[in-house]
């Protein structure tokens, strides 16, 4: 019975070790993952699960032909350094655009990843 | 001048790392949980523990088996891991004594040789030993070694084309082992070599939130991975009445940020592999995600 009070104390600790960091997971996008919409964003935003180190993040913006779409500087929310974002420079043209981010989590866990928007005619 | 250098130490230390620290078992866009037939094409930081099944062995009559198990990994470099597993069984015959005790340690090192993130793709080979003489006899653990060279792999579907989007949540990992017994015979009992092989086949849907479309899912099942197994054993060697045994495991994992917990149902193949249906299930934690400064990052 104190091995099975010792091996739950074990991994209760482990799940709930403090000041720990994981991979950053995409929680959720503006423009939304997959999503068709009717005008062009002012900024491409990402939430991620962990806290990013900006200097070692990148969004980027492709168009349906692969060329890439110039954006301005990335910057880090100053509320939640889990999200980060690109403002446009210009307003997009309706299309297909493939957004591929690269970000480095504060423990320097790295991911990547991207997915498509689209806006309407 | 002195913070200036300071701050430039600092970004270089840490790009260093950053080329380093991937884990779990990712490709790209893909994330492969850890399945419970089979193991996944990765190598990581990771504790499972406890993983605990139970279900009803083939014999006749067939005896209730429970089995509490845990494996702990650990990677000398980014490609490159040991684990230690051992299993606790009990096991209830009708009409005789409950037996208890634990099998024998296993101990495996892994390399994974191949990892392509445009693909999600990750292949990994491994070598594994069973110590002969670490369990213990009362509930069958072997008299010899055991010794399994593997092949393992793991494929996502994220490069599809887009008219087959809604197919880029599926991966498929596979298994292939072959074990060869230290020992032809223990007394008049012959060991058999074998071979072992197995597939799981997932839909995850964090993909699918993350890479496909999300759909606003809740957050619990925004983590959820439907996930089927199938793991097999066919003798090599002619032993009278040996036959290939395994089962199907369907099942979902639910994927945390430092821990995931999977629930599989054991259907057996045939009357050789069990008699109803069992379950397994297993808590699992990510080392590298809990402690990446310590004990969750490569030794070398």
């Amino acid at each position: 019975m104190r091995k099975t009070g010792s091996a739950l104390a074990i991994a209760l600790g482990l799940a709930f070790a403090g000041q720990a960091q994981a991979h950053a997971q995409l929680e959720h996008a503006f423009p939304r993952v997959g999503a068709v919409i009717s005008a062009s964003p002012r900024e491409v935003r990402l939430w991620f699960s962990e806290i990013v180190e900006p200097m070692f993040c990148s969004i980027m913006l492709e168009d349906a032909t692969g060329r890439m779409v110039p954006t301005g500087h990335l910057f880090v929310d100053t509320k939640d350094k889990r999200q980060i974002a690109v403002p446009l420079s210009a307003a997009l043209k309706p299309g297909a655009y493939r957004v591929r981010w690269h970000v480095v989590s504060v423990d320097t866990h790295r991911r990547e990843g991207d997915f498509v928007f689209v806006i309407k005619p | 001048m002195r913070n200036h250098i300071l701050f430039s130490v600092l970004v270089v230390v840490i790009a260093g790392q950053a080329s380093t620290a991937t884990a779990h078992a990712i490709a790209g866009n893909r994330f492969f949980p850890t399945t419970l037939a089979i193991d996944d094409p990765g190598v990581a930081d990771e504790l499972s523990f406890p993983t605990v099944s139970s279900f009803k062995t083939g014999d006749s009559p067939g005896a209730r088996q429970l089995d509490v198990s845990g494996e702990y990994s650990k990677r000398l470099t980014d490609k490159l891991g040991v684990s230690v597993g051992e299993t606790w069984t009990r096991i209830k015959t009708p009409g005789a004594d409950t037996v208890r005790g634990f099998q024998n340690v296993e101990t495996t090192l892994k390399y994974q040789f191949h990892t392509s993130a445009e693909h999600e793709s990750i292949m990994a080979t491994a070598l594994s030993v069973e110590w002969s003489g670490t369990g213990a006899d009362q509930i069958g653990a072997e008299h010899h070694s055991t010794i399994s060279p593997s092949f393992f792999f793991g494929k996502g579907a994220g490069d599809l084309p887009d008219a087959y989007a809604w197919a880029r949540p599926f991966a498929v990992t596979g298994q292939v082992s072959y074990a060869i017994p230290s020992r032809s015979h223990d007394g008049p009992d012959a060991n058999s070599q074998a071979l072992s092989y197995g597939l799981a086949l997932q839909y995850s849907i964090p993909y699918l939130q993350a890479h496909v479309k999300d759909y606003g899912l809740p957050e619990f099942v925004g983590r959820l991975t439907p996930v089927i197994e199938a793991a097999f054993e066919t003798p090599t060697t002619y032993i009278r009445g040996a036959k290939t045994t395994g089962t199907i495991n369907p099942g979902l994992i639910w994927s945390g940020r430092h821990f995931q917990v999977a629930a599989e149902a054991v259907l057996p193949i045939n009357r050789d592999s069990g008699h109803g249906t069992g379950f397994v299930m297993q808590v699992h934690f990510f080392l590298d995600d809990l402690f990446p400064t310590s004990i969750g990052k490569p030794i070398w």
